[in-house]
């Protein structure tokens, strides 16, 4: 029958067809041997794929990754840390500070303060040398006339439905006379020193209400959080810390348009753009003014005080010419979008966020979606050209795979988790690093709630859990005992202070000694009520999990009683830790190198949707933050943190648990190629800076045919 | 009748009444249980059903209530043992699982496996059963109205009764979908349309989507708990259970013994409880047996992605997606929840067909 | 997957009766149909868009997490997205940027149905080769079963589909993973092997048939087994009929009566089920396109889901459900075309 021998003969056909194909496929060893191509290019593997590839609007770390490569910041971090000029050559902090003349005020000898009084006592004293350290700092003192400004102030005030909305209200500013300090490097205590001159109290009762006009009738309901505002919109004694940065000449767009200062501050503009809702607005919100001096040469007025600031110039530049509103009009001219779109239409919707062009060391060649996205090295990179030629990104989302692929050999990197790692130490084909990074796993616990009140029982909690077992055998070694809130890499960590011990004896003993007392269940117990809470963390995150599971059982071997829920993200979030309505929560943090720590622990910090939402709270602790924050001399910043370090370790709001090593593992065969002056190459073995990251010498890395011998 | 050919030839192996059959010489259900017994594929699962049942049952009296096997004891330094080793000599006293070996190894954190897979059982189980209680429910009740009611048009009651569930519907602050029931329920009657077209239509829209990716979508959505996943699963696999009791309902009302109920004044009610649905069960039965199957594994498929039973509770699907990741440091972490859960919903399947088999009399006449 | 055998029929209102072809009365049940569906569209766009708005949570755009993020600028980007306006107005404008192709992505701001488009044209290939794979094994698997009903051939069948649907569906893709892999040692991961731009035409092609090879067979088991069971009680249906006996009582051989009578009129009713694998295909599409890195739809989604990019999951939740509507709406009316015991009203 015909019939019945096309039913067979087709799926057999087909089957066949579909197995052939398998002799047709390199094998895995093909693909890395005997494929020169393949010792130039490196390929990592990301569990997910970039969202956005545009430096002033990407906030995730496969976007971050690429735009890293493509894009290049005025400055970054060295080997140590340290700041270090890319597109810009050098770069000079002064400052320029303004006092306002205060009318209500009268000087220790009783005369009334003018302009010309308070800028001769000044002058006077500044000429003399009598006052501490004005003579070294101050270059000039000059008095401004009275002027006058108008400006807009945001307020976000809840409606009547008691979600939170935004009203912008405009006002008139009638600037006083003033005398402007210009200083020689930035001086947080200046208007302390001055106060011989100006007498106790002068920056208090300062008249407002006749200054500052509303354009138009204000609300009641909004006039007392607008008066709240104004000692920020015209303080009384001002800190304009400004950069100077000197720019790379010579260097170009990979479309080949010069960069000069025009696209520096352009790229502040954008950032700063409500319309393109950019993520890095807070990094750029302290700056007052951006100033081309000529084109290679700009300059950063910033409106307070805020060292960390600088560290913001380390993000990529955009280039001007393919974003500026001309270039984006023709984008939506070109791509025929309706009246709607195109009033809606700016920087995030420009297709340049798929296909960037920035002046770093990689130029962008192809993005295919959840597949990967190709880089090709610039070769007119003004450091030189990497050693690799191309770099892909491959989107496998299972870690499974990631890892069958490293094993053939069909990508250089994934991210391995410890137990991974551990199985390729021994391997003599690969070499693995580890190191410490910027991140820490802690338990926070809510200081609001009475039954966390007291920094004793928060001690006995850590001291109930044996952290030094939890680094050995759940991430195999690869953590570092914590005891604050820096990073140990860097030197605002007090490497001096002892970690809570392991003593669950001693931790019962705290609780007794604080009148609870063991029942006939096992739980301690105080009036009636047994010592019982929830410990919560996001779902998704299998070390978080574990952690919390680990906590609970040590808890239990206590005698507290420990109840553990899971929550999706933005449950765990919104429900939970931005309410304040939590016991204890499993977290982790990952810091930057800059000291401040304002948002997480400042008392001031504590409301709904802030992050300090332990409710730490210590005015010591508070006044040490702003301190640090404001102070640019690293070696004073550095005694100031060793101090908060301490004092937060002993009010042990979180128990601090450890630091995360990271762990990574590579073919040996990728070493880090150093050229001599006469052109020979020397081979090295690659190592992670003080950041914890290897790739920081990632243009030098190469491929060789055999494994070396290091 | 309004149903289709092609329906109707598919589901013949549901239609459990035969009119050219002669008298019976045993009743049904000696029948069906010789049928039954004979079909040794479907009599092995079910047996393997029974000792699941139990197997659950005890799992959550021995890891909950009297805890003989403890699932939650971290011991970490008897971490990823294999299966049948005896716990390492510095473990305390207290942390030595039952019988003083882990019968099926341990996981990452030194948790007995076998404690864990033990109360696992039952929460598995549980939830492919109220899954499929729900969609049951869900699908016998739309399925039997639409069947039942057929062609009558909505009446000014029904719509009442509408804007009654739209308000509940708005107390819970879901207004869109309250707007959308009363909207559809007005639209209904205005154009005289009946109560089995709006069910219907709305049935088929639901079986438009993909089912997995909307439980998937949902159970992300939603604040994950054993009992969202539960709900969730039954709430999106009803359509195929309404529309088949539909199709048995429309079948049964123009049987006989139907017709001769109502000629005789016998209540709504009672037609529809005492002679309808006990003939129209069967087949339902068979359909929520291998419904029991799908929602198992609906919940593992979830588990994989990441969406599914949040610890505590422990679930086949979930030490199975914890598992994947040590395949090549523990291996029996991942090949001991997976072949469970193979036996399982196979067992599942394998009654689900012998019932059917054993059901249809048209097939087993040959 | 597991759904395409009890909801054969799905939607088809034609009835059975005496033969009367009409050209007219076909266009009426055309229409008809069509009509029927473009009710169902707006159903089930209601459906799509409303069941996501009913859980709590936000897109992740608007992260609360980022250090230095201000309520200010949250409200500000809610605003942006519409995210404070009442349902139905975010229906309104759902519905509007559709129609005019205009609906952005809440992650990256680009436009959806490219997006999609560029996702369907990667799963297309996995979808169709899935789909004959199941067609073309069902009907051998599930015919013979029939004819030797009872058989070792016949249970051995039955044993072996019913084990195959039992095994997630992802235990099973990581075992044959771990062994063509540590066997062959070839890639089978993602859509082509990485690295071959330099290779000849024949070789790029079959590259990717190898490519297809495993996750279609995977996502195609659940079908075959499925189908097959259907096939075969459908063909045991046939064979007990009248005229089947009456072909045997003339004497024909065996293989003239089942393949020659029986077959064909045994087939029919799956014509039908030809729209109903799609969402399937699309749904179970998830978890295989997850573990084989393949950039398809169903990453897509599940990458949507994980953003909360609402949007996209609507969008895709409402053009799956369109494409069954269609695909039921084909096989409804090539059932009317080929059945001449249909009569359309």
């Amino acid at each position: 029958m015909f019939v019945k021998r096309l039913l067979l003969f087709i799926p057999l056909t087909l089957v066949i067809f579909l197995v052939q194909s398998y002799f047709w496929v390199p094998t895995y060893e093909n693909q890395a041997a005997g494929n020169p191509d393949r010792l130039v290019t490196y390929i990592e593997a990301s569990i997910g794929d970039a969202k956005i590839l545009n430096p002033i609007l990407n906030a995730d770390s496969a976007s971050s990754n690429i735009v890293s490569h493509v894009f290049e910041g005025l400055l970054d971090l060295d080997e140590d840390l340290k700041l270090r000029g890319r597109l810009a050559i050098d770069w000079q902090i002064t400052e320029r500070a303004y006092l306002l003349v205060n009318p209500h005020h009268r000087f220790p000898d009783g005369t009334e303060v003018t302009g010309a009084k308070l800028f001769q006592k000044i002058h006077q004293a500044w000429k003399a040398g009598t006052i501490e350290g004005l003579q070294d700092r101050v270059q000039s003192i000059e008095l401004l006339p009275s002027g006058k400004r108008s400006e807009s102030i945001s307020l976000l005030l809840p409606n009547a439905e008691g979600k939170p909305q935004l009203k912008d209200i405009s006002v008139t500013i009638d600037v006083p006379e003033r005398v402007a300090l210009t200083l020689s490097e930035v001086d947080q205590d200046v208007f302390d020193r001055l106060q011989p001159i100006l007498g106790e109290r002068y920056f208090e009762h300062f008249p407002y209400d006749k200054l500052i006009h509303p354009q138009a009738a204000v609300p009641q309901e909004l006039e007392e959080p607008l008066r709240a505002k104004f000692p920020d919109i015209l303080p009384v004694g001002e800190h304009n810390p400004t950069i100077l940065f000197h720019l790379r000449q010579g260097v170009n767009f990979h479309d080949g348009h010069v960069f000069d200062a025009g696209d520096v501050k352009f790229t502040y503009e954008s950032i700063m753009n409500p319309k393109n809702l950019s993520p890095r607005t807070p990094d750029f919100e302290p700056i007052k003014t951006v100033e081309i001096l000529d084109p290679s040469t700009i300059k950063i007025i910033y409106k307070r005080l805020y060292s960390p600031a600088i560290n913001a110039w380390t993000m990529g530049i955009l280039p001007e010419h393919l974003l500026n509103e001309e270039a984006l009009t023709r984008e939506k001219q070109d791509r025929g979008l309706s009246e709607e779109a195109q009033k809606t239409f700016g920087m995030r919707e420009s297709r340049f966020n798929r296909h960037p062009i920035g002046s770093g060391r990689f130029q962008f060649v192809e993005w295919q979606g959840d597949e990967f996205i190709h880089l090709r090295r610039n070769e007119n990179y003004w450091e030189g050209p990497a050693q690799y030629q191309d770099y892909f990104m491959r989107i496998i989302p299972e870690l499974f795979t990631q890892e069958v692929e490293f094993r053939t050999g069909a990508i250089d990197f994934y991210g391995a988790q410890p137990h991974q790692v551990d199985r390729y130490k021994n391997d003599p084909t690969y070499q693995w690093f580890s190191s410490l990074g910027f991140a820490y796993n802690y338990i926070g616990y809510n200081n609001r709630k009475p039954l966390f009140a007291d920094p004793m029982i928060r001690t006995a909690l850590g001291m109930a859990i044996n952290v030094d077992e939890i680094i050995t055998y759940l991430v195999y070694g690869e953590g570092k005992r914590t005891t604050g809130p820096y990073p140990q890499n860097t030197e605002w960590y007090d490497q001096s202070i002892q970690p809570l011990p392991y003593d669950p004896q001693g931790a019962r003993a705290i609780f007794e000694k604080a009148g609870w007392t063991l029942n006939r269940d096992g739980w301690f117990e105080k009036g009636g009520k047994i010592f019982e809470f929830t410990l919560i963390t996001n779902n998704g995150n299998p070390i978080r999990k574990n952690l919390m599971t680990i906590a609970q059982n040590a808890w239990k071997k206590i005698g507290v009683k420990v109840n553990t829920q899971v929550f999706e993200w933005a449950v765990f979030l919104n429900d939970f830790v931005n309410t304040g309505d939590f016991d204890a929560v499993v977290l982790g943090w990952s810091m930057n190198i800059d000291p401040d720590l304002y948002q997480i622990w400042h008392s001031s910090q504590a409301g709904p949707q802030q992050l300090n939402f332990v409710g730490y709270k210590n005015s010591r602790a508070d006044e040490l933050i702003v301190r640090i924050r404001q102070e640019y001399n690293r070696d004073r910043q550095e005694e100031l943190t060793h101090e908060l370090h301490r004092l937060i370790h002993e009010d042990q709001p979180y128990t601090f648990l450890y630091a995360p090593l990271s762990t990574r593992v590579l073919d040996k065969k990728i070493v880090l190629v150093q050229k001599g002056s006469d052109g020979t190459e020397q081979f090295k073995k690659i190592y992670p800076t003080k950041s914890g990251d290897i790739t920081f010498y990632f243009h030098k890395w190469r491929k060789l045919e055999l494994t070396p011998d290091f | 009748m309004h149903d289709s050919k092609s329906g109707a030839s598919l589901k013949a192996e549901f239609v459990s009444l035969d009119a050219e059959g002669l008298a019976p010489q045993e009743t049904p259900w000696q029948e069906f249980l010789r049928i039954f017994k004979k079909d040794y594929q479907a009599l092995i699962g079910f047996w393997v059903l029974m000792l699941l049942l139990v197997t659950a049952l005890a799992g959550k009296a021995l890891t909950e209530w009297w805890v003989v096997f403890d699932p939650e004891a971290v011991r970490l330094t008897d971490k990823f043992l294999p299966p049948l080793s005896v716990p390492s000599p510095d473990s305390l006293p207290a942390d030595r699982p039952f019988g003083g070996v882990y019968l099926m190894g341990t996981d990452e954190l030194g948790r007995d496996v076998f404690a864990r897979m033990f109360q696992g059982s039952f929460v598995s189980l549980s939830i492919g059963f109220v899954a499929v209680g729900i969609s049951l429910g869900i699908g016998v009740l739309l399925g039997g109205v639409s069947g039942y009611y057929g062609q009558d048009k909505v009446s000014l009651k029904t719509v009442l009764i509408g804007i009654f569930l739209g308000g509940v519907l708005f107390y819970f602050n879901w207004n869109f979908l309250g707007y959308a029931i009363i909207a559809m329920l007005l639209l209904t009657w205005i154009f005289r349309l009946s109560v089995d077209t709006l069910i219907m239509r709305f049935t088929d829209a639901m079986m438009c989507f993909p089912t997995f990716f909307l439980i998937l979508t949902a159970v992300a959505l939603l604040p994950p708990s054993i009992y969202t996943i539960m709900f969730i699963i039954g709430l999106f696999s009803w359509m195929g259970m309404a529309r088949f009791v539909r199709a048995e309902f429309l079948s049964l009302r123009e049987q006989d013994f139907v017709i001769a109920a109502k000629a005789l004044g016998v209540p709504e009610w009672r037609i529809i409880f005492r002679h309808m649905v006990p003939n129209a069960l069967a087949p339902v039965f068979v359909s929520a047996t291998i419904g029991v199957a799908t929602a198992i594994l609906t919940e593992s498929g979830l588990s994989f992605l990441g969406f599914g039973v949040p610890p505590p509770d422990a679930t086949w699907g979930n030490i199975l997606s914890d598992g994947k990741g040590f395949i090549f440091d523990a291996p029996w972490l991942f090949f001991i929840p997976g072949l469970a859960i193979f036996l399982v919903v196979l067992a599942f399947n394998l009654v689900g067909e012998g019932l059917r088999e054993a059901l249809n009399p048209k097939l087993r006449s040959r | 997957m597991a759904k395409i055998g009890v909801d054969a029929g799905l939607l088809s209102d034609a009835v059975i009766g005496s033969s009367r072809d009409n050209r007219s009365t076909m266009w009426n049940f055309i229409v008809r149909n069509v009509a029927q569906r473009l009710i169902l569209l707006v159903i089930v766009s209601f459906v799509a868009h409303s069941f996501i708005h009913l859980a709590p949570g936000e897109p992740s755009e608007v992260d609360p997490m980022n250090p230095r993020m201000k309520p200010e600028d949250i409200a500000k980007i809610r605003a942006a997205f519409h995210l404070d306006e009442p349902l139905y107005v975010q229906y309104a404008y759902w519905i509007r940027d559709l129609a005019t192709g205009e609906l952005k992505s809440f992650k990256d701001s680009q436009p959806v149905l490219p997006k999609i488009w560029d996702r369907f044209l990667n799963s297309l290939p996995l979808f169709i080769l899935a789909t004959i794979l199941v067609w073309t094994w069902a009907f051998p698997t599930g015919i013979y079963g029939a004819v030797f009903r009872g058989g070792m051939y016949d249970r051995g069948t039955v044993l072996l589909s019913y084990a195959l649907i039992s095994v997630p569906g992802f235990f099973l893709s990581y075992l044959a993973i771990l062994w063509v892999v540590g066997w062959f040692g070839v890639p089978v991961i993602s859509i082509k092997t990485f690295g071959m731009e330099h290779a000849e035409l024949p070789y790029k092609i079959m590259d990717r048939v190898w490519h297809l090879v495993i996750p279609s067979i995977m996502a195609a088991i659940g079908g075959i087994a499925i189908l097959s069971r259907y096939v075969r009680s459908q063909m045991l249906e046939v064979l007990g009929q009248d005229y089947v006996r009456t072909a045997r009582a003339k004497g024909l051989t065996e293989d003239a009566v089942i393949y020659g009578h029986a077959l064909g009129n045994a087939l029919l009713p799956f014509v039908t089920m030809f729209g109903l694998l799609l969402p399937g295909l699309i749904g179970g599409s998830v978890i295989f396109e997850q573990i084989f890195a393949w950039p398809g739809l169903g990453r897509l989604g599940y990458e949507a889901i994980l953003s909360r990019d609402f949007p996209i999951i609507m969008t895709l939740n409402f053009i799956a459900a369109v494409l069954t509507l269609l695909g039921t709406l084909i096989s409804d009316i090539l059932y009317a075309v080929v059945d001449p015991r249909i009569r359309l009203h």
